[in-house]
């Protein structure tokens, strides 16, 4: 490349090597030197890619740094960086597999926790900058016969989420964020697993736990499942009262019936 | 001169929001500083935001919505990439417009650089080569982007650590060629000249000279640090972590002689301080532009 000149895509993608793939080969060749060497200049644009998304998993992951430490921490970021780069400027939506590979790192591994408490920080992290989204409106829905409200496919709230997790990854998270290392000690790792639901309502993030069977109605609605199906594949006894709460807290945005968006 | 200045975008629209930003000084508002604006309501004349911080919903977007009944507000995006060569993301566009729809800000900027390829994003805003092809990239992007946000964008000159060899355009000239191509405006960082300056051995005030001032739309003032590199060469980081350092405040003052009042921003985005640092910060701006002030009406006068 440095005989002729690049085209702008040509350059783009040697500079991509060079900031992901620290390969400065042809990068480095289109760099005036200038008495810096252009290795030296380059560094600049790989620290910044670093420190940034670094920066960024740190605010979505605050319990999984605080477990682990800052050193650690870094060294994971690094390794789910080099791997999965970001795909877009929104790095709110940055993260999402980085519970995997917490979960095969051997440095972290005496803490089987923390893959459930990183799952449980990316729904927290999805709920708080979720779009917004008006809550369903219940009158309508109470308009629809009994026959046909069983036919009814739900949207969920964009910051709904469930995670399941081996150990009690909500007190974990709780215990750590609020640096209560006395209610941490008193945390027994081995009473799992639970379900959990998170949700942002009016004043911040919820996060609370649900029965299995509660668990999966919710999670077979939130998946679009007819009402009438998600009873059947999850026959959970208290699924009136569990709706009627999902539908007050505003955990659905809309619905549809025969494949028409009702919102 | 002014003449030869396409006016698709005439002077007027660059203000076009419901509450215009006003040519006194503001400060960039980040997430540490959110509920102190709410609730103490500090003395400052606009505030400017990176619209990436917004484009989810919740607590953040609500808060700016109320802190936008009192104050103008600017929108400053960080990841349009307007020198991609794979083209805009439609998606991310799509993102800024609904941001600029629900804030109705008084100004909208972006920066000439590039941040992603082959669906990378990578996390900088990094520098161009300053060639006819980049040149026609970037205002191809710039002519996008207004049509979709229907109204005027502010181009911001970036800072860079390297310049590439087979640039061929002089970097204030590629400026002033997109402004007068696209006719968008042009986000003058004074911090960003001077670093880039020392860094490639610009004369800053050569460079000021050459920017159109019926272009320039807002200023951005913030500090920088000195890296050491091995053999004794330092770069010069625009890390707008520091106050604003002399020597940009007297190419500030050249900058005002030359472009008249426009709106000034401090940005600090390393170890953000006190609001009460940045207040400081922006005084000095102020009486910088009331200063500008005095010298455009004596000029009038005489």
């Amino acid at each position: 490349m440095n005989a002729r000149v690049p085209s702008l895509l040509e350059l783009q993608r040697a500079v991509r090597r060079s900031v992901v793939a620290r390969d400065d080969a042809e990068a480095g060749g289109c760099v005036v030197a200038g008495g810096i060497e252009p290795e030296a200049r380059l560094d600049i644009y790989r620290n910044t890619f670093a420190s940034v998304l670094t920066n960024a998993l740190r605010l979505s992951y605050p319990a999984v740094h605080r477990l682990v430490g800052a050193e650690c921490f870094e060294g994971a970021a690094r390794l789910f960086i080099d791997e999965q780069p970001p795909q877009s400027a929104c790095l709110d939506e940055y993260g999402a597999n980085f519970p995997e590979t917490l979960a095969r790192l051997e440095a972290v591994a005496a803490l089987a926790y923390l893959p459930g408490v990183a799952r449980l920080e990316w729904a927290v992290s999805r709920a708080l900058h979720a779009p917004d989204a008006e809550p369903l409106d219940v009158a309508r829905l109470a308009a629809f016969a009994e026959n046909d409200q069983a036919r009814v496919r739900f949207a969920p709230h964009p910051s709904a989420g469930l995670v399941r997790a081996d150990h009690p990854a909500d007190a974990i998270w709780r215990s750590v964020l609020e640096q209560d290392d006395a209610a941490l000690a008193a945390i027994d790792p081995a009473s799992g697993p639970l379900w959990l639901l998170v949700h942002r309502a009016a004043t911040g993030v919820e996060v609370s736990r649900l029965s299995e069977i509660a668990w999966r109605f919710t999670e077979a609605l939130f998946a679009g499942c007819p009402l009438r199906s998600a009873l059947e594949d999850a026959p959970c006894v208290e699924a009136e009262a569990l709706l009627a709460e999902h539908l007050a807290a505003g955990r659905f945005a809309g619905f549809s019936l025969d494949d028409t968006a009702i919102s | 001169m002014i003449a030869d200045w396409p006016l698709i975008f005439p002077a007027a629209s660059l203000r076009s929001g419901r509450s215009p930003v006003p040519a006194k000084a503001g400060i960039g508002l980040r997430f540490p500083h959110h509920q102190a604006v709410v609730d103490t309501h500090p003395e400052v004349a606009w505030l400017e935001v990176h619209t990436e911080n917004y484009m989810g919903g919740g607590t953040s977007l609500r808060c700016l919505e109320t802190i936008r009944k009192d104050y103008p507000v600017s929108l400053h995006g960080v990841g349009l990439s307007l020198g991609s060569a794979d083209g805009l993301d439609a998606a991310h566009l799509a993102r800024v417009k609904g941001v600029v729809e629900r804030i109705d800000p008084g100004l909208v900027s972006e920066h000439l650089s590039w941040s992603i390829v082959g669906g990378t994003y990578l996390a900088d805003l990094l520098p161009l080569p300053m060639t006819e092809e980049a040149l026609d990239v970037v205002c191809r992007h710039v002519d996008q982007t207004q049509a979709c946000l229907k109204r005027r964008l502010l181009v911001e000159n970036p800072s860079s650590y390297l310049r590439f060899r087979h640039s061929t355009i002089p970097e204030w000239e590629f400026m002033a060629l997109v402004a007068k191509r696209t006719g968008c405006g042009i986000l003058c960082d004074v911090n960003n000249i001077y670093v880039s300056a020392c860094n490639h051995g610009w004369d800053a005030s050569a460079y000021l000279a050459a920017l159109p001032p019926s272009a320039i739309g807002e200023i951005h003032l913030a500090g920088h640090s000195v890296k050491q590199l091995d053999g004794g060469r330092t770069l010069r980081i625009d890390d707008h972590g520091s106050r604003v350092a002399p020597e940009v405040w007297a190419l500030y003052a050249e900058a005002l002689a030359r472009f008249g009042p426009v709106p000034t921003l401090i940005e600090w985005d390393t170890d953000v301080p006190p609001l009460e640092v940045l207040m400081d910060q922006a005084a000095r701006a102020e009486g910088a532009l009331k200063e500008a002030q005095r010298e455009r009406a004596r000029a009038i006068a005489a």
